[in-house]
């Protein structure tokens, strides 16, 4: 990424260059609070800020806080294998946008450790169980509540970390549905 | 005295903020404490004409000279600076009956304005009342450090949004008619939703993008516009962080640059001692909050930030 770019979303999460991970998540944390709704600082404006002002900082702060963890990833380094019954994943002109291929347990741990990110901040924040979180990261998918559960959980998950929602639960759940394809039809 | 090629040595800070009770008078005499005893000269005006009580901290109870000399009889300002009992602080009563702040005329504001710069002072602190009434304005303007007081609540920050948004519009009306622009931002102002503006941010973005001159002078005169926060009264670390959650939210949405310089706890025998007008700055030290007034005043003149809890 070019250097004024770079500073350009650095200034929006109001940082001085090369901050460090940490303060990246930290300032992202808190910003998102502050223009995520009705906040004490905010509605003083008055009307003359519009709701679309609040939205587009607010979305810019979320590209700004992706950009840079993007930019912080070092070389593509990947959990090999990356499927658990050994295939290899399909290369293709995603693969080179996330650099970790696609979105799986041990993956996001990775993401995760690399934003500086504890699992009990993320446990606190959204207030989900320390183990459902760990045995999300190990793919313990038997200690999983049902998909549909599991699918907010993921979004949320993913959200916290900056990454793309859509695309974390539909790669995870892809996995987490060929497993149960596996272990027979469920329970109900 | 060669009054036209003297070059001011002092600075004038201006302490203001829009809301009233928030602690401006607090901040402004402790402050001053401070950097007399760190062996400044230092002069406070209190500003906040039909409300002043500056002197009641310094046990003055009666000022034998105030600004009501200044504005019925002409006197020089110099002459009604009274001194305290503290060593190397003074200050010029703003103890005035007879007049409003609002009926000061033009010619009395300039001549005021000017007397002030020339004061013998290293710091000339102002004590400026509550309220965003133009006069209290541009006595903010003319100070070389903008000091706001806020206190954690909702009324105080939207006073202080209110504050800010016309004292920035002031500054960008009288620089632009220091450029020969005189009429141009009530103009447009006036005419605002044909322009589709919708507040100052928008005015000054319209202005830069349509008029490349206009711009530059913008950015000049501009980058000077600074604002030091500090926060009064704070009980809690959601208090104390509420002063970096304004700065966040004055830079993205004014594109007003805030320096959160400090913040004093909440203190049961300040507050006491406010409401009773005891003499508190005779004595001030003994307070808790003296050593948060030396890391306030240490960070506005080093132009540094206040550290805050929870690795923020």
């Amino acid at each position: 990424m070019p250097k004024d770019e770079l500073k350009k979303y650095y200034d929006m999460l109001e940082l001085p260059p090369d901050a460090p991970l940490r303060d990246i998540h930290n300032s992202f944390m808190r910003l998102k609070k502050i223009y995520s709704g009705d906040s004490i600082v905010l509605a003083p404006l008055g009307e003359e800020f519009s709701e679309k002002k609040r939205k587009r900082v607010l979305e810019q702060i979320e590209e700004a806080h992706l950009k840079l963890l993007e930019a912080k990833k070092d070389a593509p380094s990947r959990t090999a294998p990356l499927f658990s019954d050994g295939r290899e994943p399909e290369d293709g002109p995603e693969m080179d946008k996330i650099g970790d291929g696609p979105y799986t347990g041990p993956s996001l741990r990775k993401i995760r450790e690399k934003a500086g990110v504890e699992l009990n901040e993320i446990s606190k924040e959204l207030k989900l169980r320390m183990e459902l979180l760990k045995s999300l990261e190990d793919e313990k998918y038997e200690a999983l509540p049902e998909a549909i559960y599991l699918k907010v959980h993921l979004k949320n998950y993913a959200s916290f970390l900056g990454l793309d929602p859509v695309r974390v639960t539909e790669e995870y759940l892809r996995r987490y549905q060929a497993w149960k394809g596996k272990t027979g039809p469920a329970e109900k | 005295m060669a009054q036209t090629t003297k070059v001011r040595e002092g600075e004038i800070w201006a302490v203001g903020g829009g809301k009233g009770g928030t602690g401006k008078t607090f901040i402004t005499s402790s402050v001053g404490t401070y950097l007399a005893k760190k062996g400044k000269n230092v002069v406070l005006v209190d500003m906040d004409i039909g409300g002043a009580n500056l002197h009641s901290f310094f046990g003055i109870s009666r000022p034998q000279k105030s600004l009501t000399s200044f504005f019925e009889m002409g006197a020089s300002l110099s002459d009604l600076v009274v001194k305290t009992e503290l060593d190397n602080i003074s200050l010029i009563s703003g103890d005035v009956h007879s007049i409003a702040s609002d009926k000061i005329t033009f010619s009395q504001k300039l001549k005021l304005f000017r007397q002030i710069m020339k004061l013998n002072a290293q710091n000339v602190i102002i004590d400026l009342g509550a309220g965003s009434h133009y006069n209290t304005l541009d006595t903010f303007l003319i100070a070389d450090r903008m000091i706001v007081v806020l206190v954690p609540e909702v009324i105080a920050i939207e006073n202080m949004y209110h504050f800010i948004k016309n004292s920035l519009f002031r500054k960008v009306k009288k620089t632009l008619k220091e450029y020969g622009f005189k009429e141009i931002v009530q103009h447009i102002w006036d005419r605002r939703q044909s322009y589709g503006i919708n507040n100052i941010k928008e005015l000054i973005d319209y202005l830069k993008d349509s008029f490349s001159y206009i711009g530059t002078i913008l950015d000049h005169e501009l980058a000077a516009f600074k604002i030091h926060l500090v926060l009064n009264m704070v009980r809690n670390n959601n208090d104390i962080l509420l002063g970096a959650s304004i700065k966040s939210v004055m830079m993205k949405y004014l594109g007003v640059p805030i320096q959160y310089s400090g913040y004093i706890e909440y203190n049961d025998a300040v507050w006491k001692s406010v409401r009773e007008r005891k003499p508190f700055m005779l004595n001030y030290l003994a307070t808790g909050c003296a050593k948060e007034i030396e890391v306030l005043v240490d960070n506005i003149v080093k132009g540094r930030e206040v550290s805050l809890p929870g690795g923020y």
